[in-house]
């Protein structure tokens, strides 16, 4: 079922998004938190608020360059929402998956050298909603949404 | 095809006269069919300028429907030198793109010696691994080299801090304290604090500034102790090959 879900968002036509960013390389993760920025600002979040995003969205990039090696960062703004605007980053991966998706959520839990292990864990407290779906050998999809403030 | 059908093409092909002479350029190349080494790099010339003003997917457009009208005309063949022009340009493109980014990180983190004994490492925008690297190695032989008890460490021009440059950030501080210097963190932005309080990234192990001039206040209250200490240590060493004892007590 999980597994179904990633195929399903990794297929997903990319117009139905404002910005889709393929992670293959490093410097797609700066591609990705730039681009994801530049989203945040035009739909008028706060400078505060465009900086969480910018970094969760790097963190994500960073985890697929890191353990799926490739993968797609997806964003898009949703202007019709009850709770007011907000922003969706989907990050989904055909990686190796995640055994136990409570462990990685731990903080300093890390497999992978010289990491602080606060990356995915960190991403949850930045944003306001955090969904993360994964399956050993299908892949993961983290879900992550922002609301704007009210003012 | 002879030159008066080309005319008759190119005339059809542009309005615009410069790129007219462009097509007309790479189209008599193009059919001339000659393989001498002269006559393609032309037509590669042409091809070029024509991709670069027009953009891949017009020039395509434009070599189909010249085919379309004229079906003696390669056009095949034509495509894929389109296609080799522009991976050749995507590749001149990438290394200029490279070439670019190394001037960047050698531009982009000066080290200064500001005060005696204190180093100032200014870092301005985004950090990868490549550039932490290159600065964390800099900084460290710097340090050893001149000796330094206190290096201040301005964040100012870095946008955003993720878990990855946090990490850096505290090996190189930790490292650096593994010499024998002080760090002094300052710049850190308001919007930056928060993510960083919400990442759980921790810079306890070194010392806060408020913003540069604060830096360098702490920076040089303790290189003036430093060198205190070391001036009563000189003079109570002094005292006593002098046979003076009595002075050490305050050490």
């Amino acid at each position: 079922m999980v597994g179904e879900k990633i195929e399903t968002l990794l297929e997903s036509p990319a117009h139905e998004f404002d910005v889709v960013v393929r992670i293959a390389r490093e410097e797609d993760i700066a591609v990705a938190r730039q681009m994801a920025k530049q989203l945040a600002q035009e739909t008028g979040f706060s400078l505060a608020d465009v900086t969480k995003i910018a970094t969760a969205v790097s963190e994500l990039a960073r985890n697929i360059y890191r353990y799926a090696k490739e993968g797609r960062i997806m964003i898009r703004k949703r202007l019709e929402d009850r709770d007011g605007p907000c922003i969706e980053v989907i990050a989904a991966d055909r990686g190796p998956g995640i055994s136990d998706v409570e462990l990685v959520l731990t903080r300093g839990y890390t497999t992978y050298e010289r990491s602080l292990g606060i990356g995915l864990s960190g991403v949850k407290r930045l944003m306001d909603s955090f969904e993360i779906y994964s399956e050993v050998g299908k892949g993961t999809v983290v879900i992550t949404e922002k609301r704007r403030r009210k003012f | 095809m002879d030159t008066g059908q080309v005319t008759g093409i190119v005339g059809k092909l542009s309005a615009e006269s410069r790129q007219r002479d462009l097509w007309r350029q790479f189209l008599e190349a193009a059919l001339a069919g000659s393989q001498d080494e002269k006559a393609t790099s032309g037509m590669a010339e042409a091809l070029r300028s024509l991709l670069e003003e027009l953009g891949e997917k017009e020039v395509a457009d434009r070599i189909i429907d010249i085919g379309k009208e004229e079906p003696s005309f390669p056009v095949t063949d034509m495509l894929r030198a389109v296609v080799e022009i522009s991976g050749e340009m995507r590749r001149e493109n990438e290394t200029t793109l490279k070439q670019l980014r190394q001037m960047l990180s050698e531009l982009a983190t000066p080290i200064i010696r500001i005060w005696k004994d204190m180093l100032l490492v200014a870092m301005i925008g985004n950090i990868d691994s490549q550039r932490a690297q290159d600065i964390a190695e800099r900084l460290l032989h710097r340090v050893s080299s001149s000796r330094a008890k206190v290096v201040l460490v301005d964040v100012t021009g870095v946008p955003m801090i993720d878990t990855v440059v946090g990490g850096f950030l505290i090996e190189m501080f930790n490292a650096i304290k593994f010499l024998g210097a002080e760090v002094i963190l300052t710049g850190i932005k308001p919007e930056v604090a928060h993510t960083l309080v919400k990442l759980g990234v921790d810079f306890r192990m070194v010392s806060i500034a408020r913003d540069l001039e604060d830096a360098l206040r702490k920076g040089i209250a303790i290189t003036m102790e430093e060198r205190n200490r070391r001036k009563q240590l000189a003079l109570s060493l002094a005292g006593n090959e002098a046979g003076e004892s009595g002075e050490d007590d305050d050490l």
